[in-house]
């Protein structure tokens, strides 16, 4: 396939290719920096005194809880981020694919027999594998359905059919499991057992482990199907620009299907991670998720992938420091507040919008 | 507010009548069995009976059992001359209470003549949108489970009757959260024999309240408040308190909120990152039953999270006749009572008592409802309930005072009733009541 590329100059990619580990790196440390100086002031606030081991103990097990939560955000946050860099959609039904996803894993979990820890690890590694495929795979054709359904049709309406579709859309999921499965909180199986890791100085939950090394590695898997692949490249090229994609032979209509199905797989497999990690689910759980995955996206500039894992990861850190510092009732104004202290000086978000020419 | 399951509270009821003498007359299937209750002795004018309770989702545990108080009091007693129905509203959305249905779900039934009063609402930042309502349309509303201060007393409450401030147009027979913080404090101080404690809210109405009245009370006892935080009723992600509290290593933690505001999820967090041994207290909002119902506080908590709990609920657990009650409960509903069913009984039977005492002869509906009002607002009735003998003060509350404590049992996978106290013939010595 001759799709067009969009590849930037080799030196520009070079360079944009060590940018990103070096700036990981640095908002790593800066990051440790803060909380550990959230869990000092707090202890001179409250007047109980700690020891600097016992502080940098703290910090970390704090930097471990925002990454777990942030890492949940940011496989939410790529759908959101993939649909509206090939169409221009704000897919709202996204977070609620991600809830019904958790409801999958549940009924799965359930259906087969588990109620808690699995300790015999070759049988915690195929119901996992069991889990995650029959959940991604589920919610992946779920998300190519509703695109079928609900968002081809409009694909030519004015910008805000879709839109209202995508709400309408969102509410009939969460009315579907409202009604059918469960009106209120459910207990969903842990299976992971949850002993402590330990690797050096550095000591760890189980589940948190699994939970952001399962999440940097679909990120990983996502950024080079885009990059490496002719599928990848056929959706970049329609996100570019649709028409000459066309005309360069890029099938639109499964190109788009191909999006939808990628995004809520991810989706399906950040609902599994809800369960193992919280233990619970919930018809209207979407909601809040979604709101932070959106926002995680736009503040990662949308559009772009690599742009919505950070902004998940950075909206996760952001919620975990304001409750280190002792103002956990502010964490939602301190997520929008970044927000839109981001946007008033790079509108297009930290990393700004790969994908072209969407102002 | 929050129900637990008594059990055995309730009882007295059915034939408490007895007792409620004045209430009404004895109904002929005193013996409870299951009466498939009529509500009415044919004839006779027709009138409704408002419930304005949260019935679905995750707050079925709470206001289902309130409402079957209700009607297991009509179904058992009558009213020579009126016909009662119920008036049915359901102030949850979603699933969760919701205090701008609560208001809606209020005026609509100020706006049916034939509504003579109201049982509800359960929760007390419903009952700061209903008040106004009620006040404004002279519909005396009673409520089984509101326990915040600021709902009767002070210059908020005067705020909240702002369209007719000297008629009382809202009473309960729950006790206020300043008695229900002592009991929490009561619990840490002298049952855990904890002297500091760290202490969080939900960010609303009854959380911030009932850790106002916990954290004056456990002071009150000598005791210190090591650090506090406030996680919104919208969070589902405890773990960076936890890790706080972790660090802190307290040897008791209050949180004070509702189960749908994710104090189930906390107490499970806290067992996943290893410290569920620090006990953990909580008022009526997690008194909502056993851990085999679910979405309940300890259904949510899980095994791991059970160990050490305790909650409070602030009605009296020993009614006079608990057995009658339960067993009448159980004939009509097939379930035991909840913690807030006798409560909503007792509402049931104040507004009969005050049916029979000044219905008499009155036709007119709108008449009759505010003859109800002013009766019930007057302190000097008292009413003989399944509660025992109940009455109202100046600005609505009950005159009883007790909490009732409540500890996690792992062979019953429910609460257990531990013992109540009276914070009015019995205080915290040195802690100022409010007036």
């Amino acid at each position: 396939m001759t799709a067009a590329t969009v590849s930037p100059s080799r030196s520009r990619q070079a360079l944009g290719r060590w940018k990103l580990p070096i700036g990981v790196v640095i908002a790593l440390v800066v990051a440790y920096a803060l909380l550990y100086g959230g869990v000092i002031y707090q202890s001179h606030v409250l007047s109980i005194p700690t020891t600097a081991a016992k502080a940098l103990d703290q910090a970390q097990q704090q930097m471990i809880n925002a990454l777990t939560i942030g890492a949940i955000y940011a496989l939410i946050a790529l759908g959101y981020t993939m649909v509206y860099g090939i169409i221009e959609l704000i897919n709202f039904a996204h977070g609620d694919v991600f809830m019904c996803g958790s409801f999958v894993s549940w009924w799965l979990l359930t259906t087969l027999g588990f109620s808690g820890a699995i300790s015999n690890p070759v049988l915690l590694t195929v119901v996992l594998i069991l889990a995650f495929a029959v959940s991604m795979v589920v919610m992946g054709v779920v998300g190519v359905v509703i695109e079928r359904v609900a968002y081809r049709p409009l694909r030519n309406a004015p910008r805000l059919a879709p839109l209202i579709t995508a709400i309408g859309v969102s509410f009939i999921l969460q009315n579907i499991v409202f009604v059918v499965v469960s009106n209120s909180l459910i207990n969903s199986p842990q299976i992971l057992p949850n002993p402590i890791i330990r690797f050096g100085p550095i000591s760890i939950r189980e589940i948190n482990l699994f939970v952001i090394v399962l999440a940097v590695a679909l990120m990983i898997a996502l950024q080079a199907f885009i990059t490496r692949t002719r599928l990848g490249r056929a959706m970049r090229s329609t996100a570019i620009d649709r028409e000459a994609a066309q005309l360069m032979g890029v099938d639109i209509n499964t190109t788009i299907a191909l999006t939808f199905f990628i995004g809520s797989a991810l989706a399906g497999a950040a609902g599994v991670v809800q369960g193992l990690y919280f233990g619970i689910t919930v018809f209207n759980i979407g909601f809040q998720a979604g709101l932070k995955a959106f926002t995680a996206a736009v503040l990662g500039g949308i559009g772009n992938t690599t742009g919505a894992a950070l902004g998940g990861f950075v909206i996760g850190y952001l919620e975990v420091l304001s409750s280190v510092y002792g103002y956990g009732q502010w964490s939602e104004a301190a997520v929008f507040g970044t927000l839109v202290l981001v946007l008033v000086f790079r509108p297009t978000g930290i990393l700004g919008q790969q994908t072209a020419d969407r102002a | 507010m929050k129900a637990i399951r008594l059990g055995a509270l309730a009882m007295g009821s059915v034939l408490a009548f007895s007792a409620c003498s004045s209430a009404a007359t004895p109904s002929p299937s005193a013996s409870g069995s299951a009466a498939p209750s009529s509500a009415a002795s044919g004839g006779g004018l027709a009138v409704k009976i408002g419930i304005e309770l949260p019935m679905s989702g995750g707050e079925a545990p709470n206001g289902v059992p309130a409402a079957n108080g209700v009607a297991l009091a009509l179904s058992q007693i009558q009213v020579p001359g009126f016909t009662i129905t119920i008036n049915q509203q359901d102030d949850a959305v979603n699933g969760v209470h919701n205090a701008n249905q609560g208001a809606k779900n209020m005026q609509t039934l100020a706006n049916d003549p034939s509504t003579l009063f109201v049982v509800g609402p359960y929760n007390s930042n419903v009952a700061q949108a209903e008040i106004p309502v009620s006040n404004a349309a002279g519909l005396m509303q009673c409520s089984p489970a509101n326990t915040a201060v600021s709902l009767t007393k002070g210059a908020a409450a005067v705020a909240l009757r702002a369209t007719n401030p000297s008629q009382i147009a809202y009473v309960r027979v729950a006790t206020t959260d300043d008695n229900q913080g002592a009991g929490g404090a009561d619990i840490a101080y002298n049952l855990v024999g904890a002297h500091s404690a760290y202490v969080l809210d939900d960010t609303q109405t009854y959380g911030v309240g009932l850790v106002a009245g916990f954290t004056a009370a456990f002071k009150a006892l000598g005791g210190t408040i090591v650090g506090s935080a406030s996680p919104p009723d919208t969070t589902t992600d405890f773990t960076s308190y936890v890790t706080t509290i972790q660090g802190l290593n307290p040897p008791y933690v209050f949180f004070g909120g509702v189960t749908t505001s994710g104090l189930g999820l906390f107490r499970k967090q806290m067992a996943q990152q290893g410290i569920a041994n620090i006990p953990f207290g909580g008022g009526d909002g997690i008194s909502d039953g056993s851990a085999a119902t679910t979405s309940t506080f300890l259904n949510i908590a899980g095994p791991a999270g059970d160990v050490s709990t305790y909650s409070t609920v602030a009605a009296i657990h020993d009614i006079p006749n608990p057995t009658a009650f339960s067993s009448a409960y159980k004939a009509m509903f097939n379930t035991d009572p909840g913690g807030y069913s006798a409560p909503a009984y007792a509402c049931a039977q104040v507004f009969l008592q005050a049916l029979k005492a000044v219905g008499t002869g009155v036709t007119d509906l709108a008449t009759l409802r505010s003859k109800i009002r002013a009766y019930v607002a007057d302190p000097a009735n008292k009413y003989d309930t399944v509660l025992g003998t109940v009455g109202f003060d100046a600005n609505g509350d009950t005159t009883q005072h007790t909490i009732s404590y409540y500890k996690f049992d792992p062979t019953t996978k429910d609460w257990a009733f531990v013992k109540q106290r009276d914070f009015v013939a019995d205080p915290i010595p040195g802690l100022a009541t409010t007036p």
